[in-house]
């Protein structure tokens, strides 16, 4: 098989496994500080109940970030050792300052925030949630800035083939990073929004209702409901970004051959690459001239703009970018029907009904699958480049023999299918401990008043 | 850009600090994975004792080795591919055991009861695939990557060499943050394991110079001999205070129990010495030297900077962290 796609598939696994559990940290980390700061305006055991509850799915989440991150600053290297030489001058000082301004901090106040409660005062393990939530969000700050320049590339020069920095802030702030970082934020709070009312309404089912869990239901459905029009926005607004930048990216989402007025928009079909047009489509006229160009005459670049005279194709594969922008979308309708549908009936009743918790649960892992689509829409659709206009993957693919890196990537797909499904099947065991807790009361912990309380589910170590 | 840090200053500069990180992820993950490895001979219940003893540390531990990954990627991009497609099997293997080690601290406890002895292996395997492969990485980079069964060879004795200073330094480090039972056993476990680094440490030694004539050449050529001579005269006036110290604990005082683990840290700062004077100034040893592999002025500069401004605050709230987790470990719990 080829090196470079085998190369491609063990770094898209690799990358695919770790993303999924920091857009669980990124936002669980504010989530946590939120129920430390109600904790500690209203004393109210709740709040806290639901902060060790869900300090573990953070901590269990946080660990399987690491492992698989530290996998990945190996893999850089490995698998792609013509980007450091020709970018390193960029890349690096970016992946420099994300892990000295981030990993080190997260890390280290990780420690304090999951066994300090006990040993700090209160308001130094508050800062502590802060300073985690914090760590987690920079270090998404400076690798999107790095993503972004790779889709977006900007304030460098090209001396003798290699990338070198003019001017840091045009590179920082490129013309993607704006928008790549509000939509990725956005996806990690509705990541974690349906996790934690999945978790909550799988608790909810088992009569597990006690204040805590109402509390951290109510949350998610909240933070779902108030996030993902906000994300709707976002994200319309990262697709018109896309058009200006990357044309070929958008015109294989649509899967528009043709550069042209009207161009409808095509809710379903099958691209066929080799005769270049689509077969079974459903579209809505001009659809996507309105969308992308807001003008139902509105010209939008067709694919076919994007082959070379010798019949190169500059573009990216079309039905992967085109399947996974639909799988995104759709994700993102069943998440704004259900968290609406879902607060209406809390707003107007107070509670959830059996049928809506059991849709819950059916979308716990949603926002997973939907960041994935995206993060494929956009990384597919930048091929055949790895930094836009400046460096094909295929020019950066390491010469390690096929077989090697073939017998490597079974052995990191076997550990991640195993992981996943334990990281899973553990997140539920959690959850349906919390009524055991009650009946016999293993942890005793302390209230803002000093009174000894006994929190749910906490057991004598730190399971 | 001061005209000190010209292409000649920076990358030196550079060199020494992955050289620090490198350092600080030997010492540091190294009396985790030690812990990990040692707790094969520990029950259920001193298994979680010795858990909790590295439990807030152990991932601000890893981190050191992203940053000295993180700076041999960005300040000797040449290096870093020349080495890691050599390693790249060894490393796939390292990443496997430091992904089971890692993901078991939180499996071990939180898994259904019938998985949570499976993860305890995992733990302890991890933890022991971690220290082999990084011990036969060290290895083939003495060898400089030659060819042929000597170098393998080499390298697994190095495996076992590393394998066994990491369990010593786990077994100080239980020393100083356990007690009673456990801390007798850890006493032994510290007095077998510092003979079996020794062992390691003196093969090591003797075989770097036979394998590198230049080696050779820059330790045993006259003056360098008498300059260098403090290096080896340090490390075993060491060791046999330590093995004296050993013999007088476990102590009723417990004033005295770190003792042991920084006499491993001062060993592990020798030997890191020993090594960084054998190969400089090549990164990829007889291949490539720091000049050679270094990247930009500019770019090296600028990271420069935010180190400088950052690394103080790391080690201040690094401090901090293991003054809340001081004296003797506690059961980690979340309330």
């Amino acid at each position: 098989m080829d090196p470079i796609l085998l190369a491609r598939i063990q770094f898209g696994a690799n990358i695919s496994f770790h993303i999924l559990f920091p857009t669980i940290t990124i936002a669980l980390g504010w989530v946590l500080l939120l129920f430390k700061v109600m904790f500690n305006r209203t004393g109210d055991d709740k709040w806290m109940n639901a902060y060790r509850f869900w300090v573990k799915v953070f901590a269990l989440s946080f660990a399987l970030g690491v492992v698989s991150g530290i996998t990945m600053s190996f893999q850089f290297g490995t698998n792609w050792p013509g980007f450091m030489e020709k970018v390193g001058n960029i890349a690096g000082p970016l992946l420099a300052y994300e892990v000295l301004t981030a990993f080190f901090l997260e890390a280290t106040f990780l420690g304090i925030m999951l066994f300090g409660f006990r040993k700090v005062p209160n308001w130094v393990h508050t800062l502590a949630t802060f300073l985690v939530a914090f760590g987690t969000t920079m270090s998404a700050f400076w690798i999107l800035v790095l993503n972004s320049w790779m889709h977006t590339p900007a304030g460098h020069e090209m001396r003798d083939g290699v990338a070198f920095a003019v001017d840091w802030a045009s590179i920082i702030f490129n013309p993607s990073l704006p928008y790549r970082l509000t939509h990725m934020l956005l996806a990690s709070g509705l990541t974690c929004a349906f996790l934690i009312a999945g978790l909550s309404a799988w608790r909810w089912l088992r009569h597990d209702r006690g204040p805590d869990v109402m509390i951290a239901l109510r949350t998610g459905i909240a933070i779902g409901a108030v996030l993902i029009p906000v994300q709707i926005i976002a994200g319309d607004m990262h697709g018109l970004n896309t058009l200006k930048h990357q044309p070929a990216k958008v015109a294989a989402m649509e899967a528009n051959w043709e550069t042209r007025g009207h161009v409808p928009l095509v809710l379903f079909a099958i691209p066929n690459e080799r005769e270049r047009r689509n077969d079974f489509e459903i579209a809505i006229p001009n659809g996507a001239s309105l969308v992308l160009k807001h003008d139902p005459a509105g010209i939008v670049p067709g694919l076919n703009e994007f082959v070379s005279a010798d019949g190169t194709r500059l573009h990216p594969p079309v039905a992967p970018v085109f399947y996974a922008f639909r799988i995104m979308v759709g994700i993102g309708m069943l998440m704004l029907l259900l968290s609406w549908t879902c607060g209406w009936r809390l707003w107007r009743k107070g509670d959830i009904t059996t049928p809506l918790a059991w849709l819950l649960v059916g979308m716990t892992f949603s926002g997973w699958v939907a960041t994935l689509a995206g993060w494929y829409v956009t990384e597919i659709g930048r091929q055949p480049w790895l930094v836009t206009g400046v460096l094909t993957t295929a020019e950066a693919a390491s010469k390690v023999p096929a077989g090697m890196i073939a017998s490597t990537l079974a052995m990191y797909l076997a550990v991640y299918l195993a992981l996943i499904t334990a990281y899973i099947s553990v997140l539920f065991h959690l959850a349906g401990k919390g009524l055991k807790g009650v009946a016999a009361p293993a942890g005793v912990g302390v209230s803002k008043g000093g009174a000894p309380v006994h929190p749910r589910g906490a057991t004598a170590r730190n399971g | 850009m001061p005209a000190l840090l010209d292409g000649h200053t920076l990358p030196l500069i550079f060199a020494a600090l992955m050289g620090v990180s490198i350092l600080a992820y030997v010492i540091l993950d190294g009396y985790d994975l030690g812990v990990g490895m040692l707790m094969a001979r520990a029950d259920r219940q001193e298994r979680d004792r010795m858990v909790a003893t590295i439990g807030p540390f152990w991932d601000a531990n890893e981190t050191w080795l992203v940053l000295g990954i993180g700076l041999l990627l960005v300040a000797f991009p040449t290096a870093h591919g020349m080495v890691l497609q050599a390693l790249y099997l060894p490393v796939a293997l390292m990443l496997l055991g430091l992904t089971l080690r890692g993901v078991a601290f939180e499996f071990r406890v939180k898994a259904q009861e019938q998985y949570q002895r499976w993860w305890d292996w995992a733990f302890i395997g991890g933890s022991a695939l971690s220290a082999l492969t990084q011990g036969y990485m060290l290895g083939l980079y003495i060898m400089g990557f030659q060819e042929g069964w000597l170098t393998h060879a080499f390298a697994i004795g190095a495996a076992a060499g590393l394998a066994a200073a990491y369990c010593f330094m786990g077994a100080t480090w239980l020393v100083g943050k356990t007690d009673g039972d456990l801390q007798g056993r850890a006493v032994r476990w510290t007095r077998l394991t510092l003979v079996a680094t020794a062992i390691g440490m003196v093969a090591v030694s003797l075989a770097t110079p036979l394998v590198s004539p230049r080696i050779l050449e820059r330790w045993f050529s006259f003056p360098n001999i008498i300059g260098l001579m403090p290096i080896p005269l340090m490390t075993a006036a060491l060791f046999a205070a330590l093995w004296v110290f050993l013999r007088r604990m476990p102590r009723l005082d417990h004033s005295l129990d770190f003792v042991p683990f920084m006499g491993a840290v001062s060993l592990f700062v020798l030997g890191f010495l020993g090594l960084a004077y054998s190969f400089y100034p090549y990164i990829v040893p007889e291949k490539l030297t720091i000049w050679q592999a270094a990247s930009a002025p500019e770019s090296l500069f600028i990271i420069l900077m935010g180190a400088l401004v950052v690394l103080p605050f790391i080690a201040g709230y690094t401090a901090f962290s293991y003054y809340v987790f001081r004296g003797k470990a506690t059961e980690l719990r979340y309330d």
